[in-house]
C-alpha cells in the first residue's frame, strides 16, 4: 500500500515523498518577478519536508497579467533559480507553474484585448475577448516552450503547465468558450496538445506536469469527468510517449470560480471520486495528483492506499504548518497545526494585493520579515551579568491570542499561568464561531493551540475569573487577552420587542424569550460569516428569517474566501429574506423595522426578534485597572481586548506579546 | 477675445500667506496610486509637472501619511519615512521649473482604515468600525494623541526639505482629524471629544504643531468637510465653525473644502456626471462669509466659465479642478489663451480616474491616454502592440501629441469607423504627420457613444466625441459620412495604411432568435429610435453598466413599467466602481424599475418569458410587451477579414470594438497605439 511517505516517481526524477505544495497566488513578487520572499516562502516548505514545490504560476507572455503582482515569465527566471537552488538543498523538487489566463485574465494592467477561443464574455468579469487569430495561437505555443526552457535553465525539475481553473488551454478544451470554426475548433483539445508537444520538446528529460480542470460544473456545454478522462488519455498515449509526467486534477470554470478552492462549507476532499476516475483511466506511466481541500491526513493517506491517486496538493495544510510533510514522516501528526479552511488570508485574489498568510500561522507569507517564534525556544547565553530567573508570566483570556502568547512563551521555558473565566478555552472562538455553519473547523485550530500549551508545560486554570486583588499578588508580567464585549446598538429596541447579539446568540443556541423559535432579522452591517452563518441556523428552524445588510448582496466580505456566492445561494436555498441596501431601524412589539438606505421606504417584519451581528468593543475593564495600578509596560493586550477583530489578529498579536516578553527577559 | 477679459477672476493672482499663485486654478488633492513601495516616483513628478507646465495655479499633491498606523490602500505615500525626500525633492523641482507653487497635503486616515498592510490595529477617536473598512479601531489614548501630533511634525518637516511651498492637512474626508471633528465617530468623553471646541483640539494641536515645524515661510492650510452626508456627521454649520477656530488660532493661510466622507458617501465627493457642477459650492460659500481666509471650492468644475462663475458669484477664491485637468493638463493654459473650445473636457464618467482608485490601478484617463503615463518613454514603433511592459504602473504609452515620431513624407491614412478608436487614431496619426480620411458608413460620427450620450443625465459622455472631432479639426483629418466602406472602396483610395475601427454589432441570443422580430429588440435600436418598447418592459441585463440602467430610466421616463433582470448578483454592478450605482439606486426606486437579480432567461414563447432563478432552480414567468437586450455584442470584425484576406497591399491594423467589444477607454488606447504606430 501506498503512503504519504512512500517516494514517486516522476518521468525520470523522484519525489522524496507524495505531498505536493500547489502553484497558488501568493502576492508575494516584486512587480512580475519571483522575490526573495518567494524564496523565503518556498524553503519554508521544503525545509518542512514538501516532496515537491510548485511555484506561483507565471504567465508565459506578455497578452496575460491577470493580477498586478502575476508572475511573468520573462522576469522569473532569476527567481526560478533562487527557488531551485533553496528548495533542492533542502530535499524537494521544483515545479514552475506556467500559463495563460486568456479571457479570465485582467486587462487594466497593460490595457490589451483579452485573448480567447472566441468571443465569448467572461462570466465573472463580463470582459469579451479577442478572438485569437491563428498568429496569436501560434506564438502562445511558443511562448509556453519558452517559459518551459526559461525555467528549466533556471534550475527547476520541471514545469506545470496550466489547463485548470483559470486558463487559457481549459477555455479552448471547453464548449462554452471555444466557437472556432478553425481546426481549434474541430478538435478542442488539440492546442493543449500542441502546447504540451512543444512544452516537451522544449525541456527533454525535465519533468512536465499538467494541470487539468476535469469537471467544469457546466455540464450544458463545459468538460465533465468522462471528457476529460479521454482527453487525458489522449495526451497520455502520444505516440511519442505521454505528453505529461503528472496530472493534478482540479474542477471549477468561470461559472465555479469558487469551487476550485473552496473554503470548509465544502466537504474535504471533494475532487477524491474524480481523481480516481482519472487514475482509473489513466496508465501507470503518468501520476495522479489529487487536488482540492485535501487538510486531513488520514484522508490524504487513504487516497494513496486506496489507489485513487498517486500524490496529493496539500497545499493550505502547508501554508497552516510548513512543517507539515516533515511531521508526518516522522510520526507527529498530532502535533501539526490544522488548516481549517477559512480562506480568510490564503486566498489573495484581490485587487488589495494582500500577501498570503494564515489565520493559525502569521508568519506565512511573512518568513522575511517575522521571526520564528520557535526558532528561539534555546534559552539565550547568560548574559555577562547573570540574569535572575525570569518570572512567571500570566495570561489571561485563553482565546486564541491567549493561547497563542502562552504556547510561544512556554516554548521560550517561561513560566506562563492561563487563566480563563470559562470552563472551556478557545474564547469566542469556541462560544460562537465555531458554532457558525461550516465554520465547525474553527475549533480544532484552538485545540491545537491548547495541546500544545499543555504539552509545553503551560499551566492553565479555567473557570476562574481573575481579580485585581489577585493580580496584585502577581509579581511578573501580565498579558491582557480578555477579549471582547457586546457592541453599541445603533437602533431603538423597545420592550416587548428584543434584540440579542449574534455571539450570544450561537453560544446558547436558541433565541431568548419566547418559547421557540419565531421570525427573526440579522441585521449584519460587518458582512462577514457570522451574519450569513446566524441566518442560515436561524432558517433551519423553520421560521421566517430575513438579513438585513447595508450592501447590495449578503456576506459581501465573504468574496475573499470564496463564500460569496455560494453563501448567497444557500441562503435563498433556505428561504431566507436578503433585504439589501437596508439598515435596521428598531424593534418594538410589531416587529423589527428595516429602512431602504435609498429609497427611504419602511417594512415591519411582523413579530421578528432582531439578532445584532455588528461589531464588539473590547473588554478592557481589566487592562484599564491594571493600566492604573501597575507601572507602564507591565501589561501587554492582545486580540480582541486592543481591538475586537478577527483570529488572525488575536494570534498576531498573542505570538508578538510573548516575543516581546522574551526579548525583554 | 483674451483671457483677461473673458475670466478676469480666473487670472488674478491671490496671495496665500506667503505664496503668491498666478492664477486662481488648483490641481487639488487626489489619489494617483502612483506610489511605489511607500515612495514618490517619478510618475509622481512627470504628472504634476504636465499640470504644472499646463498653467495651474497652484498644485496640491495626494496624501502623505504621518504614521505607521496609517496605510488604508497599498499606494500610500508613506511620509513618515525619510526616504520620501529624494522623491518629494524630485516632484518640487519638476514643478518649480514651471514656476508652479506646490504643497504637500499630510494627513492620517485614522479608524478609515484596515490593518491589512500594516498587520496592526487601526487608530481612532473612538471604537467606531468605518462602513467600508469595517474593522473596529482602538481607540487612541493621549500618548498615542501625541504620537500621532509628532507624526504631523515629522512630516511637515520632510515636506520643507523636499521643498514644497505649503501644506495641506486633510481634515475632510478621509482622515483621523476628521474622524475627532465628526460626532459620529467621535464619542470621547475626554478633552478630545464632546463640544466641538474638544473634537476640534487635536486640529488644532495639529496645526499649531506644523506651524511650528516649518515656520513661517510655508503656507499652511486646511481642508474641511463641510457636509459628511452622513447620519450624525459633521454639516455646514459645525463646519464653519471650524473654520472660525481654525482662523482665530492663526495658524492656517487658507481653507480648502470638500463634500461627503470618503468611506460612505463617496459618491457625492467625486460626483458623476449625474451630479450638477458647483453642486458643492454652498459650503465655501458659507466658509467665504464667516473667515477672511482664502477659502477654495471643489465640485465638478469642468470648464473655465464654470470656475470663473464660482468666483464672481462669491463662492470662493480659488477653484479646485482636478479631473478637468486629469482630462486635459493644458486646461489652464488653453483657457489663458483664450482657447477655452480646445479643452479636452472632463466628462465626469469616472470610469479610469475614480474607477481605477478604488480597484488600486493607477490613476488613468478615459480619454486622455498619456494620463498616468506621462514618465514613459515613447515607444519605438511597434508592429503590434507590443508585450506587458516592464514599468510597474504603465502599458505601452501611446504617442504624445506633438509626436516626436513625426514621419518623413505624407502616408495616406484610412481609418474606417468614426467611433471613438476610429477617430482618436486619426488624431494621433495625424499629429506624425499623416494625411488622413476617416470614413464612416453612418451619418453621424461618435459610434455608441453617441447613442450612450442620448438618455438623461449622460448627454456628457458625448463631450469625448466633442473633443474628439475638435482635435481631428484642428488636424485637417478628413471625415467622410456615411459611406459604406467595403473592399474595393478603402483599397480604391490607394492608402498606405489602413486602420479598422468598424465597431460591433447587437448580438441575438439564441432563445431570442426564436422569437418572431419586433418585440425583442437591443437597446441600440431603442436609442437610435427605431424601436420604441411601451408598457411592460423586461430589460435583460449582461453587461452590468450604463447600457441597461439608463435605457431603463428613459423607458421609465416615457411611462414604460420597467424591470431590468440579470444573471448577476447585483443590477448595475459597474456602476459601483464608477460612483454612479447610488444615484441609480434612489433614481430607480423613484422611477419604480424593479431590479432582479441571479436570473437567466431560458426562452420565449406564448405564455411570456421565463426566467431560471439560478441559485434555487425556480422558474418563473413574465408576460411583458417588450424584452430589450443590454447583452455582449460581437466584433464587426468582416471589413478587417477581408483586407487581411486581400494581399498586404499596406500596412493593416484594427482597433476597438472590432477587436473585442469592450468600453471606450480602450477604444481610445488602442487607436491612439495604433495611429501612433502607422
Amino acid at each position: 500500500m501506498t503512503s504519504l511517505a512512500d517516494p514517486l516517481r516522476l518521468g525520470l526524477l523522484t519525489a522524496r515523498n507524495r505531498i505536493v505544495f500547489g502553484p497558488h497566488e501568493t502576492n508575494l513578487g516584486r512587480r512580475r518577478a519571483i522575490s526573495e520572499r518567494h524564496v523565503a516562502y518556498y524553503r519554508a516548505r521544503a525545509a518542512g519536508g514538501a516532496g515537491l514545490v510548485v511555484t506561483e504560476e507565471a504567465s508565459v507572455d506578455g497578452s496575460d497579467w491577470p493580477y498586478e503582482r502575476a508572475p511573468l515569465a520573462a522576469e522569473c527566471e532569476a527567481g526560478w533559480g533562487e527557488v531551485a537552488a533553496a528548495c533542492h538543498a533542502e530535499g524537494a523538487l521544483v515545479i514552475a507553474a506556467i500559463g495563460h489566463s486568456g479571457g479570465q485574465g485582467s486587462s487594466a494592467y497593460h490595457q490589451q484585448a483579452l485573448l480567447g477561443p472566441s468571443s465569448v464574455p467572461d462570466v465573472v468579469t463580463r470582459e469579451i475577448p479577442k478572438a485569437m487569430e491563428a498568429a496569436d495561437v501560434e506564438a502562445i505555443v511558443g511562448a509556453f516552450a519558452r517559459a518551459a526552457a526559461s525555467a528549466v535553465a533556471a534550475g527547476a525539475d520541471g514545469v506545470e503547465v496550466s489547463a485548470g481553473q483559470w486558463s487559457l488551454l481549459r477555455q479552448f478544451v471547453s464548449s462554452l468558450t471555444n466557437r472556432r470554426d478553425d481546426r481549434y475548433g474541430a478538435d478542442h483539445l488539440l492546442l493543449v496538445e500542441e502546447t504540451l508537444a512543444s512544452v516537451r520538446a522544449a525541456i527533454p528529460g525535465a519533468v512536465v506536469g499538467l494541470r487539468a480542470s476535469c469537471d467544469e460544473l457546466a455540464p450544458w456545454a463545459g468538460i465533465v469527468p468522462e471528457t476529460a478522462a479521454k482527453h487525458l488519455v489522449r495526451l497520455a498515449s502520444y505516440p511519442r510517449g505521454p505528453l505529461f509526467d503528472y496530472v493534478t486534477v482540479v474542477r471549477g470554470s468561470g461559472y465555479a470560480t469558487w469551487a476550485t478552492r473552496p473554503d470548509a462549507h465544502t466537504p474535504a476532499a471533494f475532487n477524491a471520486e474524480l481523481a480516481a476516475s482519472i487514475r482509473g483511466a489513466l496508465p501507470a506511466s503518468v501520476a495522479v495528483v489529487c487536488q482540492g481541500s485535501l487538510v486531513e491526513i488520514d484522508e490524504a493517506e487513504a487516497l494513496l492506499s486506496a489507489g485513487k491517486a498517486d500524490a496529493v496538493e496539500m497545499t493550505r495544510a502547508q501554508i497552516a504548518d510548513p512543517e507539515l510533510a516533515s511531521k508526518i514522516v516522522s510520526g507527529r501528526r498530532d502535533r501539526v497545526r490544522p488548516c481549517v479552511l477559512c480562506n480568510q488570508l490564503c486566498q489573495v485574489r484581490d485587487v488589495r494585493n494582500p500577501i498570503v498568510a494564515c489565520i493559525g500561522e502569521p508568519r506565512s507569507g511573512h518568513e522575511t520579515t517575522d521571526p520564528d517564534p520557535l526558532a528561539l525556544a534555546a534559552p539565550p547565553a547568560p548574559s555577562v551579568r547573570s540574569a535572575p530567573a525570569a518570572k512567571a508570566v500570566i495570561v489571561v483570556g485563553a482565546g486564541p491570542a491567549g493561547l497563542e502568547c502562552a504556547r510561544v512563551l512556554a516554548h521560550q521555558a517561561r513560566e506562563v499561568v492561563l487563566f480563563e473565566r470559562e470552563d472551556s478555552l478557545g474564547g469566542m472562538v469556541t462560544r460562537a464561531a465555531a458554532r457558525v455553519p461550516g465554520r465547525e473547523r474553527l475549533a480544532s485550530l484552538v485545540g491545537w493551540l491548547e495541546n500544545e500549551c499543555r504539552l509545553a508545560g503551560v499551566t492553565i486554570v479555567s473557570g476562574h475569573e481573575l481579580t485585581l486583588e489577585e493580580l496584585d499578588m502577581h509579581d511578573g508580567p501580565v498579558v491582557c487577552c480578555t477579549g471582547s464585549r457586546p457592541g453599541r446598538r445603533q437602533y431603538e429596541v423597545v420592550a416587548p420587542g428584543a434584540a440579542v447579539m449574534a455571539a450570544d446568540l450561537l453560544a446558547a443556541e436558541r433565541l431568548p424569550g419566547a418559547g421557540g423559535p419565531g421570525p427573526a432579522v440579522v441585521w449584519d452591517p460587518a458582512g462577514g460569516p457570522v451574519g450569513v452563518g446566524v441566518a442560515e441556523l436561524l432558517a433551519a428552524l423553520g421560521d421566517r428569517v430575513v438579513l438585513a445588510t447595508p450592501d447590495f448582496v449578503a456576506g459581501a466580505e465573504l468574496a475573499r474566501s470564496g463564500d460569496l456566492v455560494p453563501a448567497n445561494t444557500r441562503l435563498a436555498r433556505a428561504g431566507v429574506e436578503v433585504a439589501r441596501h437596508s439598515v435596521v431601524r428598531g424593534v418594538d412589539g410589531s416587529g423589527v423595522t428595516v429602512e431602504d438606505r435609498f429609497s427611504g421606504s419602511r417594512q415591519v417584519i411582523a413579530g421578528a426578534v432582531l439578532v445584532d451581528a455588528g461589531y464588539r468593543l473590547p473588554e478592557d475593564s481589566l487592562a484599564r485597572a491594571l493600566a492604573a495600578s501597575l507601572p507602564p509596560g507591565s501589561v501587554q493586550l492582545a486580540g480582541d481586548v486592543v481591538a475586537p477583530r478577527t483570529i488572525h489578529e488575536a494570534i498576531l498579536e498573542g505570538r508578538r506579546a510573548a516575543l516581546r516578553l522574551a526579548g525583554a527577559r | 477675445m483674451t483671457s483677461s477679459l473673458r475670466y478676469p477672476l480666473l487670472f488674478s493672482p491671490i496671495r496665500i500667506g506667503p505664496v503668491t499663485l498666478r492664477n486662481r486654478l488648483v490641481f487639488s488633492a487626489h489619489l494617483t496610486n502612483y506610489a511605489e513601495d511607500g515612495l514618490p516616483t517619478a510618475q509622481h513628478a512627470a504628472y504634476y509637472a504636465a499640470r504644472a507646465a499646463g498653467g495651474a495655479g497652484l498644485i496640491i499633491t495626494e496624501e502623505h501619511s504621518t504614521h505607521a498606523t496609517d496605510w488604508p490602500y497599498e499606494k500610500l505615500i508613506h511620509g513618515y519615512q525619510p526616504a520620501v525626500l529624494p522623491g518629494y525633492r524630485r516632484i518640487t523641482a519638476a514643478v518649480h521649473r514651471h514656476g508652479t507653487p506646490i504643497f504637500a497635503q499630510i494627513n492620517h486616515n485614522g479608524g478609515q482604515a484596515s490593518g491589512m498592510y500594516t498587520r496592526l490595529p487601526v487608530w481612532a477617536p473612538s471604537a467606531v468600525a468605518d462602513p467600508l473598512f469595517r474593522e473596529v479601531p482602538h481607540a487612541v489614548d493621549e500618548a498615542e494623541i501625541e504620537e500621532i501630533v509628532a507624526g504631523y511634525a515629522t512630516v511637515a518637516r520632510h515636506c520643507k526639505e523636499g521643498g514644497f511651498d505649503g501644506i495641506e492637512l486633510q481634515c475632510s474626508h478621509s482622515s483621523i482629524v476628521r474622524g475627532f471633528l465628526s460626532p459620529a465617530t467621535n464619542l470621547r468623553t475626554d478633552r478630545y471629544g464632546g463640544s466641538l471646541e474638544g473634537r476640534a483640539r487635536l486640529l488644532l494641536e495639529l496645526l499649531q504643531t506644523v506651524r511650528e515645524a516649518i515656520g513661517p515661510e510655508l503656507a499652511v492650510g486646511v481642508r474641511l468637510c463641510g457636509d459628511e452626508l452622513i447620519e450624525g456627521g459633521i454639516t455646514i454649520d459645525e463646519a464653519v465653525g471650524v473654520a472660525e477656530m481654525v482662523e482665530r488660532q492663526g495658524c492656517a493661510d487658507y481653507v480648502n473644502t470638500s463634500i461627503g466622507v470618503a468611506t460612505a458617501t463617496l459618491y457625492m465627493i467625486e460626483a458623476s456626471m449625474h451630479v450638477p457642477p458647483g453642486y458643492a459650492s454652498f459650503i465655501p460659500s458659507a466658509m467665504r462669509e464667516a473667515v477672511r481666509l482664502p477659502v477654495v471650492g471643489v465640485g465638478r468644475f469642468k470648464d473655465p466659465l464654470q470656475a470663473e462663475r464660482a468666483l464672481a458669484e462669491g463662492h470662493c477664491d480659488l477653484v479646485g479642478v482636478v479631473r478637468g485637468q486629469i482630462a486635459d493638463a493644458d486646461f489652464t493654459r488653453k483657457a489663458r489663451a483664450g482657447r477655452a473650445e480646445s479643452i479636452r473636457l472632463c466628462l465626469s464618467c469616472n470610469q479610469e480616474c475614480v474607477g481605477r482608485m478604488g480597484l488600486n490601478r493607477w490613476l488613468g484617463c478615459i480619454e486622455n491616454p498619456l494620463t498616468g503615463r506621462e514618465s514613459a518613454p515613447l515607444p519605438s514603433a511597434p508592429a503590434e502592440p507590443p508585450a506587458a511592459p516592464s514599468a510597474p504602473a504603465t502599458a505601452p504609452a501611446p504617442p504624445a501629441r506633438a509626436a516626436p515620431g513625426a514621419l518623413r513624407g505624407t502616408r495616406r491614412l484610412v481609418v474606417v469607423g468614426a467611433g471613438p478608436a476610429g477617430l482618436q487614431a486619426a488624431i494621433a496619426a495625424a499629429s506624425r504627420g499623416c494625411q488622413v480620411t476617416v470614413l464612416e458608413r453612418t451619418g453621424e460620427t461618435g459610434g455608441c457613444i453617441r447613442l450612450a450620450a442620448r438618455v438623461p443625465n449622460r448627454a456628457e459622455i458625448g463631450d469625448l466625441v466633442r473633443n474628439q472631432l475638435r482635435e481631428c479639426a484642428e488636424l485637417g483629418v478628413e471625415i467622410e459620412l456615411g459611406l459604406e466602406a467595403d473592399l474595393e472602396e478603402v483599397l480604391s483610395r490607394k492608402p498606405d495604411a489602413v486602420i479598422v475601427a468598424t465597431g460591433s454589432r447587437p448580438a441575438v441570443p439564441p432563445w431570442a432568435a426564436a422569437v418572431p422580430p419586433g418585440k425583442v429588440v437591443d437597446v441600440r435600436a431603442v436609442l437610435e429610435g427605431t424601436a420604441e418598447p411601451s408598457g411592460e418592459v423586461l430589460l435583460v441585463d449582461e453587461l452590468g453598466f450604463h447600457q441597461a440602467t439608463s435605457v431603463a430610466e428613459l423607458l421609465a421616463d416615457r411611462g414604460a413599467s420597467v424591470e431590468i433582470v440579470t444573471p448577476g448578483m447585483v443590477v448595475g454592478q459597474d456602476l459601483g466602481i464608477t460612483l454612479d450605482l447610488e444615484g441609480f439606486m434612489m433614481r430607480s426606486a423613484a422611477k419604480r424599475i424593479a431590479c432582479s437579480t441571479d436570473r437567466v432567461v431560458m426562452g420565449v414563447d406564448a405564455s411570456g418569458v421565463t426566467l431560471l432563478h439560478h441559485p434555487t432552480g425556480v422558474e418563473e414567468t413574465r408576460r411583458v410587451d417588450w424584452i430589450v437586450l443590454a447583452v455582449a455584442p460581437e466584433p464587426e470584425d468582416a471589413l478587417y477579414r477581408a483586407l487581411k484576406e486581400a494581399a498586404p497591399v499596406c500596412s493593416l491594423q484594427r482597433v476597438g470594438d472590432c477587436v473585442a467589444p469592450r468600453r471606450a477607454h480602450a477604444a481610445v488606447i488602442e487607436g491612439a497605439r495604433a495611429g501612433g504606430t502607422v
